[in-house]
């Protein structure tokens, strides 16, 4: 009981101690200017983390997801900056094509049979060189001169205080009607409840949560927007995994493909399905990115399939499939990008980060490795 | 008498939430084979790996003596150093080493810092010799059968001056000269004095090499009994702990005149533009009854469920229908939708997920089911599968309970619950007994009956002759991916179906 009280409390641990750490190297890391780009930083992880996530679940990996993010991105950018097309339209257009991409690699994958690992990787180098034909080996912005559009918006825009707590609002009563319907629907099937007391601390904590968590933000700028889509693809990917028929699949493949074959399961289908879904992860991500930046230039996305997978499994999901949580990656990606932006903030020079990012990387393979033999 | 050479008193063993061993009192005597007997999860393998260190000293309550001396095994090697060495179905051999590197693995005979080969060669060559084997020592150890792997091993754990040898179900994968041969070397170290603790599911084996046996049921030693005041049925009686009368309590069930499975004329190929593999096959199946597949290893029985379940082959002729509905091209999926279900054979590779719970892989096949207003009706999935649990009384303190951390009876019982919740009218059980105890088996024959009494319709695909014959209404024995005899209850002898697994039925 006490190893896995350990273990579960092992990440927000190591969070604290990442947090100390920087806090008290450099004061500015706690400040609020510096949390809100954190923030929009971990947004921008986490949602390519989800990506990545259910890929993993099923026993495979996406390598490309780094390249298609610049892609992506890029494809918007031109269209924005050089064909005058509107922001929406720009970026409906790129979304698509990141949706055709996923589709074309993840049928590949299954219909010949190919490993992942190999289709992925010709994706991250063959995404990079169409995203640098896309962009001309150039300097994009996302929008036309100094006008603000709804991608150059994705990471600048704060909610305004009443919204953010009206959300926050909304969001417990949501949570508190979800759980409510729960136990209604236990009870209904003669199922035993945890006490009501406890359910309703529980409800109480995440609704003061949520609501301090605005409070705290609306004391800088307000709630950032892309927070919000790092919420609500978490959001997705929860019910997804946990509530649908198709999570189920995702696990079963994972933990043994040939019984889920002989399950019934359609295994071919489920896994393009996962495919999809993290091209549409790497579309968001694409378009966050390259809006933090401000324009789509050749190093937008690189490296972050790495940052995507170390988040995955330092948050405890496992590189052979089968198993892992949307909290943990979560978590993972907040340890990644706590270590990233804390590095940036002391100024750390480029050749130590990456070592640092390699080793964080190594460490977490390692774990996966040493806990998946138990 | 002197002291036993190893002796437990009142070993507790819990894990989390089971408790597998209460009070297990044991004693090995210098020079004797003891089996240990007991159905899958009585506890047999936990008092092994007390033995034997896996469970360290601490881990567990009561007392191991050796010599009459109490003991503390903090690892595997404490125990070696005793003198206890375990032979498991797993091998500790290196397959690309040859039989002498293997024999003297982490111990190689020096001369100054290098290997001193001859040597090895020598001494592995004796040693051999003296254990009756014609086996090169130089032979790579990936080119020798199962069991002369055993014997490789024996050989080893006996250079290691083991005092007691832990054999746990060594025939599992022998033939039934491997056994022979193994039994005999058993025979010949107990002469030498050697101990051995022999545990087995085949009771006739126990009752061929063994002095006394030791029956554990729920994790309690049940008595000890010497081999020549006792009787399998004995010995099964406190195993399960209650009489089994028949062994195979097959009830004919009224078969109904409807066909639920029709197959004429198939012929299937591995993949395509391979050379046929089954030819020409044709039965029907009808609601009630339960239909047996005989042969030899590789007469296509398994290949011919797979292929109707659409899991493997390449139809190149013939027609299936399912229920009266043609079935052209079948899948998994389609045939579940159809009410074909198939319980594989090999349930960890193809059968179960086993790092999920038991609730996970019984609803696994019919998920679909509970998906009602875009979402996963949790709860009425949960009451199902405890319906399921509770009616196919497994053995586990909850349906959230880890499947890879069931016996293989219990295992067995999520597989055929998985299939049974998808609702079938056609049930296909591959080799739904194999690696499970007697209990566990009965239960499946009961099983079994109440799928015919519901009017289903069973297909039973055994190596076991006595099996086959004690639960199928009809059979069909299968030669070299033909029906080679097709044979109804009163025409059941072993003789026959033998005959015509060897395709020599119409000859007779």
């Amino acid at each position: 009981m006490n190893a896995k009280l350990l273990k579960n409390l092992a990440m927000p641990i190591a969070l604290v101690a990442i947090a100390t750490f920087f806090a008290v190297k450099e004061p500015a890391f706690l400040g609020p200017r510096n949390l809100t780009q954190l923030i929009v930083e971990f947004s921008i992880t986490g949602t390519l983390a989800l990506g990545m996530f259910m890929i993993l679940l099923t026993g495979q990996i996406d390598l490309s997801v780094g390249s298609g993010v610049g892609l992506i991105g890029g494809i918007a950018a031109v269209l924005v900056f050089q064909h005058n097309w509107s922001a929406p339209a720009a970026m409906g257009a790129a979304f698509v094509a990141a949706l055709l991409l996923w589709t074309a690699m993840g049928t590949l994958i299954v219909r010949q049979r190919i490993p992942s690992f190999i289709i992925t990787l010709g994706g991250l180098l063959i995404f990079k060189g169409l995203f640098w034909l896309v962009i001309q080996n150039s300097t994009i912005p996302v929008s036309r001169g100094d006008e603000e559009n709804l991608y150059s918006r994705l990471t600048t825009y704060y909610l305004p205080a009443s919204i953010g707590f009206a959300l926050a609002a909304l969001v417990a009563l949501a949570l508190g009607l979800l759980a409510w319907r729960g136990r209604a629907a236990r009870t209904a099937h003669q199922l035993a409840n945890p006490p009501a007391g406890t359910a309703l601390a529980k409800w109480l904590v995440m609704a003061a949560a949520s609501l301090g968590l605005v409070y705290f933000f609306n004391h800088f700028r307000g709630v950032p927007f892309s927070l919000l889509v790092l919420a609500g693809t978490a959001g997705v990917v929860y019910f997804l995994t946990q509530h649908t028929p198709f999570g189920r699949y995702l696990y079963a493949i994972g933990g043994n493909e040939e019984a889920a074959v002989l399950s019934g399961i359609a295994v071919n289908r489920v896994l393009v399905g996962a495919y999809v879904l993290t091209g549409v992860t790497v579309a968001l991500t694409g378009f966050m990115t390259t809006a933090y930046s401000g324009a789509s230039t050749t190093t937008v996305g690189d490296l972050m399939e790495l940052d995507a997978i170390a988040a995955c499994v330092i948050g405890g999901t496992a590189l052979k499939g089968g198993r892992g949580t949307v909290w943990g990656v979560i978590f993972g990606a907040l340890i990644m990008t706590a270590l990233l932006n804390g590095m940036t903030l002391l100024a750390v020079a480029p050749e130590i980060k990456f070592i640092a990012r390699g080793g964080v990387l190594t460490l977490a393979v390692w774990m996966d490795v040493k806990l998946g033999r138990r | 008498m002197s002291a036993p050479l190893l002796e437990t008193r009142s070993l507790v063993k819990k894990f989390p939430g089971v408790i597998a061993l209460k009070g297990v009192a044991f004693d090995l005597r210098a020079g004797e084979v003891h089996a240990l007997c007991g159905e899958n999860g009585a506890g047999t393998s936990t008092l092994i790996k007390l033995l034997s260190g896996i469970h360290p000293h601490g881990t567990y309550e009561g007392e191991l003596l050796v010599d009459g001396q109490a003991v503390a095994f903090h690892s595997i090697r404490d125990a070696e150093a005793a003198g206890i060495a375990v032979i498991t179905q797993e091998f500790a051999l290196v397959d690309e080493l040859s039989v002498a590197e293997n024999i003297f693995l982490g111990r190689a005979p020096r001369r100054g810092v290098c290997v001193d080969w001859l040597e090895m060669q020598r001494r592995a060559a004796a040693l051999l010799a003296d254990f009756g084997l014609a086996i090169a020592p130089e032979t790579p150890v990936r080119e020798l059968g199962i069991g002369q792997k055993q014997l490789v091993e024996i050989v080893r754990a006996m250079d290691k001056k083991s005092r007691v040898l832990v054999l746990d179900e060594p025939t599992a994968a022998l033939t039934e000269q491997e056994v022979a041969v193994l039994l005999d070397h058993l025979r010949r170290l107990r002469a030498q004095g050697t101990a051995c603790i022999y545990i087995s599911h085949k009771l006739d084996e126990v009752f061929a090499v063994a002095d006394r046996i030791t029956v554990l049921r729920d994790g309690a030693s049940i008595t000890t009994l010497a081999v020549r005041h006792a009787s399998v049925p004995l010995v099964i009686k406190h195993m399960v702990g209650r009489d089994l009368g028949d062994l195979f309590p097959r009830r004919s069930s009224a078969v109904d005149r409807e066909v639920q499975l029709s197959v004429r004329g198939l012929s299937v190929a591995p993949v395509k533009h391979a050379p046929l593999f089954l030819r020409g096959i044709s039965f029907d199946l009808h609601g009630g009854e339960v239909l047996g597949f005989g042969g030899l290893m590789g007469a296509g029985r398994s290949e011919l469920l797979l292929h109707l379940f659409g899991a493997w082959g390449h139809r190149l002729a013939g027609a299936v229908s399912l229920r009266g509905a043609a079935f052209p091209d079948p899948s998994p999926g389609a045939a579940l939708a159809g009410g074909l279900a198939l319980v594989t054979e090999d349930r960890k590779r193809y059968g179960l997920v086993l790092d999920q719970s038991i609730g996970f892989n019984l609803s696994l096949s019919s998920i679909l089911r509970f998906f009602r207003c875009g979402h996963l009706d949790l709860p009425a999935e949960h009451v199902r599968n405890q319906q399921l649990f509770d009616s196919l009384r497994v053995k586990a303190p909850g349906q959230s309970a880890r499947v890879g951390g069931l016996s293989g009876g219990n295992q067995q019982k999520i597989v055929l619950g998985k299939a049974l919740m998808t609702e079938p009218h056609v049930v296909m059980l591959d080799e739904p007994t194999r690696g499970i105890d007697v209990g566990a088996k009965l239960e499946v024959y009961e099983l079994i009956n109440r799928l015919t009494a519901e009017g289903k319709a069973v297909i039973l695909v055994s190596s076991e002759l006595p099996e086959l014959m004690g639960m199928s209404d009809r059979i069909i024995m299968l030669a070299e991916g033909k029906i080679g005899g097709e044979f109804a209850r009163a025409d059941f002898t072993q003789e026959k179906l033998l005959a015509a697994a060897m395709g020599r039925a119409r000859a007779a």
